[in-house]
């Protein structure tokens, strides 16, 4: 587990902000105005009735104009953490404050193989090897699938992905699925791995990720699952895509105003539905469509930190999104791209950090680069940490003794202190010589290397298999009705 | 034509007021309309379509000059027969039954109008019947179905069977994209092309362009 956390002491661990409090505030009151003036398009009618009866205003069907002091109400009921347990049930997330997980993306369509160096369509064994890699990964604290399992029946592949995702590892699980059956069937696994509805309820290892259509219009599916999941207070997230210059406006303060307000009307909606149900927002904002290339930017610098101060102002959660490039290869841009991701989202506190691993703007994994993504991980969460300086740790008598013209080498003190200091797994120190004489291999090889050793020695512990089989029912079950 | 390269140049920078002056002015000294059209405003918008793929131009620009263009085509359609005046061809296009992503589709569709076709948009989560519905009302040279979920491909190949059993099949050329579909996948379904992008989309369309004009 990443034990990385920004701003623990007040000055003392590193810390990074964009936005000032009057910031989030001009732009918290440009969200209710957007809410209050403009509305937003609500594309299920239990949402539309809910908002209505607590005094929303509705014309033409399903336009929603909603008053400020919805979201103020709403803002006093939602919890300011999400608990995420392992698959066993121990707490062993808290996503809120500057406290930061970091887990992989979902649904990549194409692979980049280890083996063969070959980019090609992943396949449902991927997910399962990424599963694996993920369980014995120290910094990956939550999975999501990772790959989209092209040789499965397509209208159900979301039930092998939480199946793989139960089978193959023990950790938290943010899953995705197409359609509203779909989460209502990976809630029911979920269940079963529980122990029961209610297991679930109290020991939470399982949450949606929700996407919606735009900041102000809202699709069916989205409100549906945000219904059902607040019905019975499990974590979600909502993430609204308004995308600067397309579907927003270009400038990061208009393209967050249009998303925030989108994201606020799903809490406002998530709180009718059930007080203090919990709630995940977006953690980046200011998303763009690159002009040059037509690619919605996963690494782009400019949409990173300021939604994460945002939610801090807001005291909810964040979805935060890192490790991330749009590069092809594992080469040297996905490193840097990642590399950069990773540290903006730790150093400004984002909570549940996905897509890490991802290549190719979401359209691509790789598991060597979640290795290295694990690596940088062990890097920041070494930075991160605050510096003591106290009696005992300034050694004013060990200098003393040892004096100006000694060494600390052969010391006591030495030997029962330097494991405190951090060493890197992947990445390479050795001299020259030594460097060749392991090989002389690159990054990249090395992790390919490190893939195949896990994959060879990590055995994830398996579901018991009655569980494993009432599990797998739910998926034949999918199958035979589709 | 007086001030041909002005006019091609007017076009790249999308320069609304020129490009009408120009025009203005060949009119009045006779200049065919016909002749305006190909030698200044597409011959402007192919250069666009280039540095469009060339990434020397975003997309922001590429479709202010073909709003430019569009206005000028305005201009000159009175000068035109009818043939001249839609000689792009007409075109029907949607993102598919149980997919919402339509950014991609509108900026296919934008650039279409743009190299002056005539774009007839369905919105998303559009079913087979709606597309055979649309494709025979406006009598359309081309449709364009959009998806970005492997879940949704499949809608693709029912809505070509849709058009086939609809008797249309002959009559249309049928391009597809998104970012799951693939050149393959287009063979397998018996679309007649794959776009991997807006500008493709274009240089693809106007290829088939001499099979049904
Ligand atoms: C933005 C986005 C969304 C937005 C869409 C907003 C909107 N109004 O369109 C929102 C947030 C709503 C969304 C929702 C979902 N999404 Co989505 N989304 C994306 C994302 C990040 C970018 C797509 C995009 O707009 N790109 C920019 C445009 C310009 O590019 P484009 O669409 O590819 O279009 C270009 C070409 O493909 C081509 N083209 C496109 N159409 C056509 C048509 C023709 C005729 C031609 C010739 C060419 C052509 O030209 C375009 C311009 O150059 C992709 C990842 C990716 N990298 O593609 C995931 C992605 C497509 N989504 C995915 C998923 C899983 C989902 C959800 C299921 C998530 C959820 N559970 O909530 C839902 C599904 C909702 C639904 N029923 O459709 C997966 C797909 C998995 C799959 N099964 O195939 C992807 C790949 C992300 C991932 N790796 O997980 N998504």
């Amino acid at each position: 587990m990443a034990k990385i956390c920004s701003n623990q002491q007040a000055l003392n661990s590193p810390y990074a902000r964009k936005l000032t409090e009057r910031q989030c505030e001009k732009l918290y009151w440009a969200c209710l105005e957007i809410l209050e003036r403009t509305g937003v398009h609500l594309y299920e009618q239990e949402a539309v009735d809910l908002l209505k009866k607590a005094g929303a205003h509705v014309t033409d069907g399903n336009r929603v104009r909603i008053p400020s002091g919805l979201v103020e109400k709403a803002l006093t009921t939602v919890p300011k953490t999400v608990t995420l347990c392992d698959q066993n049930g121990n707490r062993v997330i808290h996503g809120g404050g500057h406290q930061s997980y970091f887990g992989t993306g979902s649904d990549c369509l194409n692979i980049r193989d280890h083996r063969t160096g070959e980019r090609r369509l992943a396949v449902l064994k991927d997910i399962q090897e990424g599963m694996i890699l993920c369980d014995a990964l120290e910094n990956i604290d939550f999975v999501m699938c990772m790959f989209l399992p092209s040789d499965v029946h397509q209208e159900v592949l979301d039930r092998y992905e939480m199946e793989a995702m139960l089978n193959y590892t023990n950790k938290p699980v943010i899953y995705v699925t197409t359609e509203f059956s779909g989460c209502v069937d990976a809630i029911k696994m979920a269940e079963i791995v529980a122990g029961g509805e209610e297991s679930l309820v109290t020991h939470p290892f399982a949450g949606c990720y929700i996407n919606v259509t735009t900041g102000l219009r809202h699709n069916q599916e989205a409100l549906q699952k945000l219904l059902f999941l607040s019905g019975k207070g499990l974590p979600f997230t909502y993430i609204p895509s308004a995308q600067g210059g397309v579907t927003a406006p270009i400038t990061i303060a208009g393209t967050m105003a249009m998303n925030n307000a989108g994201a606020l009307t799903g809490l406002v909606i998530s709180q009718l539905k059930r007080e203090g149900a919990p709630f995940i927002m977006p953690g980046w904002g200011g998303n763009m469509l690159d002009m040059r290339t037509t690619i919605q930017p996963y690494a782009d610098p400019e949409k990173r930190g300021q939604a994460i101060d945002f939610a801090h102002f807001l005291g909810i959660p964040t979805f935060a999104l890192a490790g991330c490039s749009e590069s092809k290869l594992v080469d040297e841009q996905a490193a840097a791209e990642a590399a950069m991701t990773l540290f903006t989202d730790a150093i400004f506190g984002g909570n549940f950090v996905h897509d890490v691993g991802y290549l190719e703007s979401g359209l691509c994994g790789s598991l060597p680069q979640l290795v290295i993504c694990n690596e940088i991980l062990s890097w920041i969460e070494a930075f991160m940490k605050g510096v003591e300086i106290s009696d005992e740790t300034l050694c004013l008598d060990l200098i003393d003794e040892v004096g100006p013209d000694g060494q600390f080498l052969d010391c006591q003190h030495t030997l029962e202190n330097f494991r405190d200091r951090w060493y890197p797994n992947l990445f390479e120190r050795s001299n020259f010589d030594g460097w060749q004489s392991k090989g002389g291999k690159s990054l990249g090889e090395r992790a390919n290397e490190n893939v195949n050793q896990i994959l060879e020695d990590h055995k994830p512990e398996p579901l018991p298999k009655d569980v494993a089989k009432a599990v797998h029912d739910i998926v034949e079950q999918a199958e035979n009705t589709r | 034509m007086d001030k041909t390269q002005e006019l091609i140049d007017a076009v790249i920078k999308g320069e609304e007021d020129k490009i009408k002056l120009i025009i203005m002015e060949n009119l009045s000294a006779g200049t065919p309309a016909k002749e305006i059209m190909d030698q200044g405003l597409i011959a402007g918008m192919n250069i666009v379509g280039e540095k469009m793929e060339s990434e020397e131009m975003f997309i922001p620009e590429v479709l202010m000059s073909a709003k430019a263009m569009s206005s000028g085509v305005e201009l000159l359609k009175p000068h035109l027969t009818e043939d001249e005046a839609s000689a792009s061809g007409k075109m029907v296009i949607g993102t598919v039954q149980g997919d919402l992503h339509d950014i991609g589709k509108n900026l296919v569709k934008m650039l279409m109008e743009g190299a002056g076709f005539t774009v007839f948009d369905l919105g998303t989560d559009v079913s087979p019947e709606a597309f055979v519905e649309a494709i025979k009302k406006n009598d359309a040279d081309i449709l364009g179905m959009s998806a970005l979920l492997t879940t949704t491909m499949p809608k693709m190949e029912e809505t070509i069977k849709a058009i086939s059993e609809a008797g249309l099949r002959d009559k249309i050329k049928i391009l597809i994209g998104g970012a799951p579909v693939t050149d393959e996948f287009s063979d397998k379904i018996g679309a007649d092309g794959y776009g991997p992008d807006a500008g493709s989309a274009v240089r693809i369309a106007k290829n088939f362009a001499p099979d049904y004009s």
